[in-house]
């Protein structure tokens, strides 16, 4: 696709999708806002571990630290929501790079044993712990309810759907840059970082640089999403940032297809809509006898083994079947379109 | 322009590289040959910057490569290509191609994404350039294609064009002939002196492919054990008899000894134990083997011989099961057994010492012998082993990996013993052991044949193998190019060490590049397979024929097979 | 872990703090003894690192607490009821260990070690939520005493529990029964052959599927021997010994994920470091933060032997 095609789709993608919560009720609303949150956390993931081939546990936590950051500066600073998302990004990425120095040294399982130790210290420590009181704004966490983006403020009737709009265009403008990071040549030189490491670095691609930069950038995209939690939830606290969501948003990512940009927005819809309709709609009487109450945990379990079915399976996820058998059909329909032209 | 100096490199406890140096002059191609484990691809690793040597000095133009990471080296014009294929497989060639460019360009990332115009220009111009490298080297048409896809021929052209994208000075190949027939690894030397001529690149070679190595090299080292063992012009190696002695071991002088086949119990007559049909198989992309066929009857002693490279040991682990066949039959006690798990092989009597003997390093030598008595399906008791081999009782406890390297060997041995097998399969026994111990071990494998096992062996030592052996196989990149009984084979020395290092007929052939009018080109290849499959005898005639007619031998002996088809 | 020691504090009288928090380090460590050793055992025998393995162990420990708490039969003695509900729990533990080796395990075998331990994963997932289904998110103070609580001694002015000194006590043991099982018993050869050098040892026609189904239970009963040895000490729901994963692969992997000594040592030792600062620094979440400096430092200064770590 060109880059005008790609612009075109983008922008198509935006109109068709922008208006769906309007009709829906508050909590709707909120899971789609909150999807997209968890969207951008799964297209962190994309670019780590689906185009640089590095394994990640702990994505929530740089969302968690987006959040955190976010909340801060409203709350301590008394700054416009703006500046606190970009203080969360900003945040996100030197975290980022921090935790892409063992990556240098560390690959595959250690990878994700380091990446797990950090989600869990941070989740234990850094979120819980009295002595980062500043930056967490203590048990209660951070309340912003007068915040302001520019002009939507946070506790008026209309500011989840706004919030909603805002994250879609945003998450619509950094799938669109990922796709064409993909297609560029750093984005070549990330994929041969993920198919060979060995044959990048001989063939003058620097390790080193190349790796930290993923690593900032993929945190960079997750606390982007993650800056945004506030303002849709109303307040921070450390339980949706805590290490079953980073374990979470990879089981997810992978059982869509962890190297496709679709797939994040797949499953951010499942990881925030379906438990929560799930929940609402999931009990009632099955056969008129036996009675059913289908909780969060029901869907957790779900995921698992999910998981583990198409680890079997299916390696390359949902969508990636979804993409491979769609591009058996294209060929397949080509060849055909094309003998018949020939014999015309 | 390369200047290495006393290369030391160690891993564990083996010395992989012992002071090894040797200059590359700007323009030439070098070749390096050695035997397997001899260090070769160890010297590549450290030239491109993936290993830092223990000790000693690699200069390159001038500069000392010491401290320089490997992306900066491809900056330097220093390039490679590797030996088990590290394309990135999910991008297209073309793509595979660009990267090497601009990640020599240095573009910048936020730029790429934004897809700004500066970005777009130079995507256009490196694409322009990749798709100029893929022309010279034929590979146009599959420019779209994932380089995963690709059959292994192309793959390895692929590889070559990548490295040539770095717009390399020096151009490293780690045996860019593994896994190509005869037909392809021709047109791979032709390639390897276009590109000399039209990127000025000189390269530095390794194969085990000698005829390529010594076609296509202007100078030629040898290491053999990490040690440079000899250099000159390819002419001169390939008849020195210290590089010869390295590869098939040394002349035997001893005539006296009772040739084995004499107390052979085997009959001719006997079903087959062991039937290979048309198997093909391989590693990822790449295929190592192809249409092998094979057998083995009880008790015989079968020896596979031939050049690194040529497919002997992935052939037993083909039949093993270790690696599956991806065509062809393996049939065992008339059980077709292709590609069952490994442990149902050898629990139906088909025991396989790999090489590297597949012991374990830190058990007990008593450990080990329970362990293979536990899993054969007589249990015998191991202290059957202590008597076959008393110099193990006074080891009893000590950890395999602790012994010396005939003593492991005589664990092996013993520990296939206990697994009461019909057959069992050797590779590679004599490695890294000295004479006397390897001939002992041989006489161990005629004990074995006594007892009615039959015997499939494995060796870089022809001259040892073929002492006890009954028949031979003569593997040649791939297949099995010749099968005789062993007597034949030790007659005619010639013939073996042709295989090996490439026939002198290459002489007359030497590499046209693009020869076109001025005389006709002989042809090699016939020539090559007609020096092993045809009588020694019969050969000497037709080239008295073709001398007295003045006309290539080739031809002759093209005129006369006609003749007989008609 | 300041739970513990803000109760151990209302028994002592005067005592050196080192003193005291040494016994609560060592019973600790040995809780991170016996879950590495599981992790170790079945990385090296089935190449896969058990992301799930304080989750298998939760499980079991909970099927042990129903027994105990909510099967109440008063014609049992309380020693009666205890022994029955530990074998119930290490009973299902085995069974657990059987039922993730032939449903999942033995299908990626083949598969690179990334794709097994995210596999793990899903295990992770899928227990702990089964987990929280049967037995909600609450939080028990669900002790299972294996020897009565009230039993102290004293040794050198330090009032050591007896459930502390069941504990060092099984772990060293289990330890030893471990590397004997391996040493001298034919399984246990099998295992050494097949964590060496798996495909050798399918040459030797050693039966690979048996020696990961029994590694998998041998595992998941160590695990759970964990999990019910640690209730008295802590307060107990679904989410806390599933995160003891991270102290244990620190453990596991002093020992290089290789040996067992090594790695019980190393149990102790992460044991004690996680409890001595708690002496100047009251808090929940430190400990973790010396957990992961350990797995990072080890990682970076001493990778470990069994596990492709640099970049080579």
């Amino acid at each position: 696709m060109s880059h005008l095609t790609r612009l075109t789709v983008a922008a198509v993608a935006f109109v068709a999708l922008a208006w769906i919560p309007a009709g829906l009720d508050v909590g709707l609303k909120f899971d789609a806002a909150l999807s997209l949150v968890w969207g951008f956390g799964i297209l962190s993931l994309v670019l780590l571990t689906g185009y640089v081939g590095q394994v990640s546990l702990c994505q929530a936590t740089f969302a968690g630290v987006g959040a955190y950051a976010a909340g801060m500066v409203v709350n301590t600073f008394h700054a416009g929501y703006v500046v606190g998302i970009v203080v969360g990004v900003v945040a996100a990425f030197a975290l980022g790079l921090l935790v892409g120095l063992p990556a240098l040294r560390l690959r595959g399982i250690t990878l994700a044993i380091v990446t797990l130790g950090i989600a869990l210290v941070f989740d234990k420590y850094v979120f819980q712990d009295h002595l980062f009181d500043w930056f967490t704004g203590g048990s209660a966490g951070w309340r912003v309810d007068g915040a302001d983006l520019l002009g939507l403020r946070a506790d008026s009737s209309s500011h989840l759907l706004a919030a909603y709009e805002v994250l879609l265009a945003l998450f619509i403008l950094t799938a669109l840059l990922m796709v064409n990071l993909h297609q560029s040549g750093a984005g070549r030189r990330f994929r041969a970082i993920r198919d060979s490491e060995l044959a990048a670095s001989t063939m003058g691609v620097s390790l080193t640089r190349y790796k930290l930069l993923a690593f900032g950038l993929s945190a960079a995209i997750a606390g982007l999403g993650g800056s945004f939690y506030p303002l849709v939830a109303g307040s921070v606290s450390p339980q949706p940032f805590w290490v079953f969501t980073s374990l979470q948003l990879a089981a997810i990512a992978v059982l869509m297809g962890v190297r496709y940009v679709p797939a994040a927005a797949l499953g951010g819809f499942f990881l925030a809509f379906v438990p929560d309709i799930l929940t609402r709609n999931g009990h009632g009487t099955f056969l008129g006898r036996y009675s059913y109450d289908i909780s969060y945990d029901w869907f957790s379990l779900a995921l698992g083994v999910l998981l583990i079915v198409q680890l079997i399976h299916l390696p390359d996820g949902v969508w990636g079947d979804i993409h491979a058998r769609a591009a058996k059909m294209w060929s397949g329909l080509r060849h055909r379109t094309e003998r018949q032209v020939s014999l015309a | 322009m390369l200047t290495v100096r006393d290369l030391y490199v160690r891993f564990g406890g083996v010395v992989a590289l012992d002071r090894v140096s040797f200059d590359l002059n700007r323009g030439e191609i070098l070749g390096l040959i050695g035997p397997n484990g001899a260090g070769k691809t160890t010297l590549f690793n450290c030239i491109s910057g993936v290993v830092s040597p223990d000790a000693g000095k690699v200069f390159f133009e001038g500069r000392s490569l010491r401290n320089v990471p490997a992306h900066e080296r491809a900056r330097r014009g220093i390039a490679r290509t590797f030996q088990n294929l590290q394309l990135w497989n999910s991008m297209t060639v073309l793509e595979n191609v660009s990267v090497p460019m601009d990640a020599l360009g240095g573009r910048s990332t936020l730029a790429d994404a934004l897809g700004n115009p500066m970005s777009i220009f130079a995507e256009r111009a490196t694409t322009e350039r990749a798709r100029a490298i893929l022309h010279v080297l034929d590979l146009k048409r599959y420019a779209n294609t994932k380089a995963g896809d690709l059959p292994a021929g192309i793959q390895r052209r692929v590889e070559i064009a990548r490295a040539l994208a770095v717009r390399p000075k020096l151009l490293l190949l780690d045996e860019p002939a593994a896994g190509l027939d005869a037909g392809e690894t021709r047109r791979l030397a032709e390639l390897l002196h276009t590109v000399r001529d039209r990127f000025h690149a000189s390269m530095l070679l390794v194969d085990h492919d000698m005829s390529l190595v010594l076609r296509v090299s202007d100078y030629v080292y040898v290491l053999d054990f990490g040690k440079l063992l000899a250099r000159g012009r390819p002419a001169d190696i390939r008849t020195d008899p210290k590089v010869i002695a390295a590869y098939l071991g040394e002349a035997t002088q001893d005539d006296s000894k009772p040739r084995a086949a004499n107390d052979s119990p085997a009959t001719g007559e006997q079903a087959p134990l062991l039937e290979v049909s048309r198997v093909s198989a391989g590693y990822g992309p790449l295929e190592v083997i192809r249409d092998v066929n094979l057998t083995v009857r009880p008790g015989e002693i079968v020896a596979c011989i031939g050049a690194n490279g040529a497919g002997k040991t992935t052939a037993l682990r083909a039949i093993s099961g270790v690696i599956k066949p991806r065509t062809g039959q393996v049939k065992f006690g008339g059980r077709n057994i292709t590609g069952r798990p490994p442990e149902h092989i050898a629990a139906l009597g088909l025991a396989h010492i790999p090489e590297g003997r597949g012991l374990f390093p830190r058990m007990s030598v008593e450990d080990t012998l329970l362990l293979a008595s536990d899993n054969s399906p007589d249990r015998v008791d191991p202290r059957v082993a202590y008597e076959a081999f008393p110099r193990l009782k006074q080891r009893r406890w000590q950890a395999v990996g602790t012994l010396s390297g005939g003593e492991q060997q005589m664990v092996a041995i013993a520990r296939a013993l206990l697994a009461r097998p019909k057959l069992v399969m050797v590779d590679e026994m004599s490695q890294g052991l000295a004479p006397t111990i390897v001939r002992q071990l041989f006489e161990m494998l005629v004990i074995l044949r006594r007892q009615g096992i039959a015997v499939l062996l494995v060796e870089q030592f022809v001259e040892s193998a073929l002492e006890i052996a009954d028949r031979a196989y003569v593997f040649d990149r791939g297949t099995v190019g010749h099968e005789a009984p062993a007597a034949d084979l030790l007659a005619d020395r010639k013939l073996i060490s042709g295989s090996y290092l490439g026939t002198a007929v290459d002489e007359a052939g030497g590499v046209a590049v693009g020869a076109n009018g001025n005389g006709h080109r002989p042809d090699v290849e016939l020539m090559e397979t007609l020096a092993l499959k045809v009588p020694a005898g019969v050969k000497r005639a037709i080239e008295e024929r073709a001398e007295h007619e003045g006309r290539p031998s080739g031809a002759v002996a093209l005129e006369l097979l006609e003749g007989a088809k008609n | 872990m300041a739970n513990h020691a803000r109760r151990l504090d209302l028994l002592l009288v005067e005592v050196s703090a080192f003193a005291a928090y040494t016994v609560i380090g060592l019973s600790l460590g040995a809780i991170f003894a016996l879950a590495a050793l599981g992790i170790v055992l079945i990385y090296r025998a089935t190449g896969v690192l058990n992301f799930a393995h304080g989750a298998m162990g939760m499980f079991s420990t909970f099927v042990a607490w129903q027994v105990f708490y909510r099967w109440e039969p008063s014609w049992m003695p309380g020693w009666a009821l205890t022994t029955t509900a530990v074998l119930a729990g290490l009973a299902f533990a085995v069974v657990l260990g059987l039922v993730l080796e032939l449903a999942v395990f033995q299908w990626v075998r083949t598969r690179p070690p990334i794709t097994k331990a995210v596999v793990t994963i899903g295990v992770l997932l899928a227990l702990q939520s089964a987990a929280s289904l049967i037995w909600k998110n609450n939080q028990y103070h669900l002790p299972i005493y294996i020897a009565p609580q009230a039993w102290t001694f004293q040794v050198a002015g330090v009032p050591i529990g007896a459930n502390s000194i069941v504990i060092v006590v099984v772990a060293i043991g289990l330890a030893f029964g471990l590397a004997a099982f391996l040493q001298f018993t034919r399984m246990g050869r099998a295992m050494r052959a097949v964590s060496d050098d798996p495909v050798s040892a399918s040459l030797w026609a050693v039966p690979v599927g048996k020696v990961g189904a029994v590694s998998w239970m041998l595992g998941s009963f160590i695990a759970a021997v964990a999990g019910i040895l640690i209730t008295p000490f802590i307060n107990f729901d679904t989410t806390s010994l599933t995160l003891i994963i991270i102290d244990a692969l620190a453990a596991a992997l002093i020992g290089g994920l290789v040996s067992l000594p090594l790695t019980v040592l190393g149990g102790f030792v992460l044991g004690l470091l996680e409890t001595y600062p708690s002496i100047w620094i009251q808090s929940l979440g430190f400990p973790r933060l010396i957990a992961l400096l350990v797995i990072v430092g080890v990682l970076i200064f001493r990778a470990p032997r069994g596990m492709p770590v640099a970049n080579r």
